[in-house]
């Protein structure tokens, strides 16, 4: 803040160019850019490919791999991995469908050498985007210095910008000893797609995506899996309607499910990891707390939160505003609370998605490079898929939410539940739901639910319309496509 | 007027008519019906009406008889009924060629859309093992195909739909009738059932809804002894080791690609293009993918002959139209998809003078799907210039129902109707191809963006996704309004059904950019296409 005091012509200059030339002379050992970009992940390379396609010196520092949670430790490997479990399913079903598919093993193996492979093909892919839209590349730690000018230090080498983007992105948390005994035995997100075999025995703790994400290919590639959770339900800020399904079809698919249970130690043993769980529902006053241990444990997995990535980067030397969790607080333009930083992504906290990280850093550049003073992301309306087995599909208000802000008789829902054709004729059966939340008498369609079959690929076209403020009545104009599931969206009565 | 209005009457469905028909019978009775939903008196009033429609309707037997229990005469009857009209729906199946019968439904539930879907999903089951050996998932020995197995399964589910339906119309007050029926007039319907009995309804409306069957093609020895149709196939008991000809329509696309993909040597012949009416670039990438899928194909071709040899096998002769050469070959199976006629010829339409195209025999209607005749009503395949698809089929005949129970004006917008081909690599399309764009337009006047796009699903497995392609066809002025849009790759039909009402909203290409895409799936592609094809740029797609 004291900074920022001091130095007041530095804040925003409108010509990146002429900033350059005015302080060339300032400090010969500090390389002058337009726009640094500290992360070399989903929203960092978007926000400086774009900012370099429209004429400025951009540079992206990155410690590791390029493509950041995303491509390494994110969506790509765990949809990959999710497709090898879909074909677990898939080959149950042969047989209904008329094909003799004798004994079948999985090897995990195989599968990770091939999603290494083409992970660092991405990695690849990425500098080369990089190199093509003449983005300078810097490998290293990046800690912003106590310089009047923001600075940063990359292996002793100085680096500024009128514009200086923090795209770190999160990373999952870590239990340690001091919070639970033996929490270090655990692993992560990051750990799990360093498994090189299938384990046989989990355990997952949490009830976020993640977890059910994580819990649905583990168990459905073969492992024994069971889930810890401190409530009766999984993804407990979703719709209760998917959250009450979701949680029903983990136990259909065999996933062992811990209510109202905690892990309070881990212990090593000659047989694996000891996971001990103390159970008590909440609810219910007089019940008693149970204790119980869970033998064999090859894998402990923590998805209990993510958090964002700030360690090193000394961004107390820029004075920024944070939140109690650590995020670094922007507003709806990506601005900092110093003037020349922003931040997009996962360490600003909100809607931990790369296509948001990716929208935001563009708009961003395109205000900063462009003079497109009103270039900013709309975060309303953002739609999500979580691969879980059924796949679930969200965009807009769960029915809770619409509720609160609009009150009980302004809110109209529509459900339905069937079972998709594809399951016609197979005796491993999973059920479809929808639910569209509308809203006041033209009957806005606020939010849209759903989990099922095809439900991953169904919901980006609604969520344009949804976005376009489609009402109840725009559904049931649009002619359906048969035989399809999205085709009972249009149809629901 | 909202059927939640009306309080409650306590003798059936009957009594709904008697509300809902003075709608129909003059303005007087519309005034009156106004009134009573907002009056105080509702129930006096009501009755006195019930009395009056009673004696109104008494002269036939039936508000509305519909001819054809298919998708959209089971639709069309079922609303009717729902809306208190006394509705009977008359269906009979005339055995294929071959001697092929099935039961309530239509073409869409035996011999169309369902069955197809399901030997389709079958065969992306064949694509999906081939798929899980990269992903991990190591197989013994080889894999086989039982089609009996298959066959057993889809037959059962078709069978049990076709209960189904029996039972909704039951359950909805629908009569059904399993006799063919014939128009003698413009309010008289002739049934006749299999054994030759005849029965006369009588009904205020008549509503065709026969749909259309597919052609034998004309002047081809042993077409019709040697070959079978789609009317024909999904009810095979036992497998075909097959190869057949055909032109390249979508049901000949979509059948050789299942066949294809559980494993049969299957060869599509053509004789100009393949998928005529949608988008040519787009038809060609299906027919590479298929090609490089296993489908064999001899373009530009023509069938002379079909001879059965002494081993049972077929034997078929073509002219190669580009050189003139003539070639033969001998295939297990030959499956005709050369069209579909309208099933007209035992309604007697000649008779009362119902209008129909010369060159399709196909009904002539106006935009409320009227016929030329007074009282008599068609839609659905049948109808000139109609696209022949189950949910337009449903939608109109739902909408018809309504207009005929005097409760809507609400007519069928015909356009913007979505629709998607499940071939091997499937194609979901809604408004115009990049040609009628280009005609309508001019070509200045349309921005096409396009991508090449790589799914997920793809990359492991090592398969070709050379043609997974979308394009957006955009007015090149203004707000950039979507013109059409097409996109080729797994599950096509899901990802394009809300694009489709994306669509319908009146979409723009800033409407797509405006909306944050859901990865990894490749309906985010759809939000992510920047490329135009303008500008020449590689629309090939890199990295997320």
């Amino acid at each position: 803040m004291l900074f920022n005091r001091l130095l007041p012509s530095l804040a925003l200059p409108r010509h990146a160019a002429l900033t350059r030339r005015a302080m060339a002379s300032a400090d010969p050992q500090t390389t002058r850019l337009d726009f640094l970009v500290i992360g070399g992940g989903s929203g960092g390379l978007a926000g400086a490919r774009r900012a370099s396609e429209l004429g400025a010196s951009a540079a992206v520092i990155e410690s590791h791999r390029l493509g950041g949670t995303c491509v390494n430790v994110g969506c790509v490997p765990k949809k990959v991995m999710w497709n090898a479990a879909v074909h677990a399913e898939y080959l149950h079903d042969h047989s209904d469908y008329g094909f003799e598919v004798e004994s079948v093993r999985f090897s995990w193996e195989a599968l990770k050498a091939k999603r290494d492979a083409y992970i660092s093909h991405l990695n690849r892919i990425y500098r080369n985007n990089l190199d093509k839209a003449k983005v300078q590349n810097i490998q290293g730690h990046a800690r912003f210095t106590n310089d009047p000018e923001p600075t940063v230090e990359v292996d002793g080498r100085k680096y500024t910008a009128p514009h200086i983007l923090i795209a770190t992105g999160g990373q999952p948390t870590v239990l340690s000893d001091a919070d639970i005994p033996g929490g270090n035995l655990g692993i992560t997100s990051d750990g799990f797609f360093e498994l090189e075999t299938l384990p046989k025995r989990t355990v997952i703790v949490g009830a976020g995506y993640i977890a059910v994400e994580m819990a649905g290919i583990l168990s459905t590639l073969g492992s024994k899996t069971s889930m810890i959770i401190r409530q009766s339900g999984v993804l407990r800020n979703f719709d209760s309607f998917l959250s009450t399904n979701c949680t029903k079809e983990l136990q259909n698919s065999g996933v062992d499910l811990w209510k109202n249970s905690q892990v309070t130690s881990v212990r090593k043993t000659e047989k694996g990891l000891e996971v001990t769980v103390v159970t008590k529902d909440q609810e219910k006053k007089n019940d008693e707390e149970k204790t119980s241990t869970i033998q064999e444990v090859d894998c402990l997995l923590w998805a209990i939160g993510r958090q964002p990535n700030t360690s090193g980067l000394n961004v107390a030397a820029m004075g920024l505003e944070m939140d109690e969790r650590g995020h670094i607080v922007v507003d709806e333009f990506q601005n900092t609370s110093r003037p020349g930083i922003y931040a997009v992504g996962d360490v600003c906290g909100k809607a931990l998605l790369t296509p948001v990280a990716i929208a935001a850093g563009r708009k961003l550049a395109h205000r900063l490079f462009e003079d497109k003073n009103d270039s900013k992301l709309d975060y309303s309306c953002i739609p999500t898929v979580v691969f879980s087995h059924p796949p679930i599909g969200t965009v807009g208000l769960t029915e809770e939410e619409a509720i609160r802000s609009r009150g009980k008789e302004n809110v109209k829902v529509y459900k339905t539940s069937f079972t998709p054709m594809y399951h016609a004729i197979t005796s491993r059966k999973s059920q479809c739901i929808m639910k569209l939340v509308c809203e006041g008498k033209e009957e806005k369609v606020v939010g849209l639910h759903m989990q099922g079959l095809g439900c991953d690929e169904m919901l980006q076209g609604f969520a344009v319309a949804i976005k376009m403020g489609a009402t109840k009545a725009d559904f049931d104009k649009t002619v359906a496509i048969h035989p399809t599931s999205s085709e009972e969206f249009v149809t629901m009565r | 007027m909202a059927l939640s209005l009306i309080p409650p009457l306590t003798d059936g469905p009957i009594s709904y008519q008697a509300i809902y028909q003075p709608a129909q019978t003059g303005s007087f009775h519309n005034n009156n019906m106004a009134a009573l939903c907002r009056g105080r008196h509702r129930w006096k009033r009501t009755n006195c009406l019930h009395v009056l429609t009673r004696n109104l309707s008494g002269i036939y037997d039936y508000d509305l008889v519909v001819i054809g229990g298919g998708s959209g005469g089971l639709a069309c009857s079922k609303e009717a009924a729902r809306l208190g009209q006394k509705a009977a729906v008359l269906d009979y199946v005339e055995p294929s060629v071959k001697g092929t019968k099935w039961g309530l439904g239509g073409t869409c539930v035996n011999v169309g859309c369902i069955p197809k879907k399901l030997m389709h999903q079958a065969a992306l089951l064949g694509t999906a093992v081939k798929d899980a050996r990269k992903y991990g998932w190591q197989i013994s020995g080889p894999i086989c195909h039982d089609w009996a197995t298959m066959a057993e399964a889809i037959q059962n589910h078709v069978r049990s739909l076709n209960w189904g339906h029996r039972v909704q119309l039951q359950d909805k007050k629908v009569k059904y009738l399993n006799v063919k029926g014939s128009l003698v007039d413009e309010h008289t319907v002739r049934g006749l059932t299999k054994a030759g009995k005849e029965m006369i309804l009588t009904a205020k409306n008549i509503v065709i809804a026969t749909g259309g069957r597919p052609n034998y093609p004309i002047g081809i020895p042993g077409a019709k002894e040697h070959g079978i149709t789609s009317d024909d196939i999904f009810w095979l008991k036992k497998e075909m080791v097959l190869s057949s000809t055909r032109r390249g329509s979508d049901v000949a696309l979509e059948c050789a690609g299942f066949l294809t993909g559980i494993g049969l040597d299957t060869t599509v012949m053509v004789r100009s293009i393949a998928l005529r009416g949608f988008d040519q670039q787009m038809a060609g990438l299906i027919t590479d993918y298929m090609a490089t899928y296993g489908t064999k194909f001899l373009w530009k071709s023509v069938p002379k002959s079909v001879d059965k040899l002494s081993s049972g096998a077929l034997q078929v002769t073509w002219t190669d139209t580009r050189t003139g050469d003539e070639h033969k070959d001998t295939y297990d199976s030959v499956l005709w998809a050369v069209g579909r006629a309208p099933e007209t010829k035992a309604l007697g339409l000649d008779q009362l003078g119902v209008r129909l195209k010369k060159e399709t025999g196909k009904i002539l209607l106006g935009s409320d799907e009227s016929t030329s005749v007074p009282n008599i009503f068609a839609f659905g395949d049948i109808g000139e210039g109609r696209p022949e698809l189950t949910p337009t089929a449903v939608k109109a005949g739902k909408l018809l129902a309504r207009r005929l129970a005097g409760l809507s004006a609400e007519l069928m917008n015909y356009d913007n109707v979505p629709t998607t081909v499940f071939t091997p690599l499937e194609y979901a399309c809604v408004g115009l191809s990049e040609e009628d764009a280009e005609e309508r337009h001019g070509k200045d006047g349309i921005e096409v963006y396009h991508a090449f796009y790589k799914p997920l699903e793809f990359i492991v497995a090592e398969r070709d996704a050379s043609q997974c392609y979308l394009k957006v066809v955009c007015a090149r002025g203004g707000e950039q309004k979507i013109l059409g849009l097409h996109f080729t790759g797994p599950n096509a039909g899901e990802v394009a059904q809300g694009f489709a009402m994306g669509f319908q909203c009146g979409a723009t290409y800033s409407h797509l950019l405006q909306t944050v895409g859901i990865h990894p799936t490749c309906a985010e592609e759809v939000v992510k296409v920047n490329i135009t094809k303008r500008s020449g740029l590689d629309p090939a797609v890199t990295g997320c």
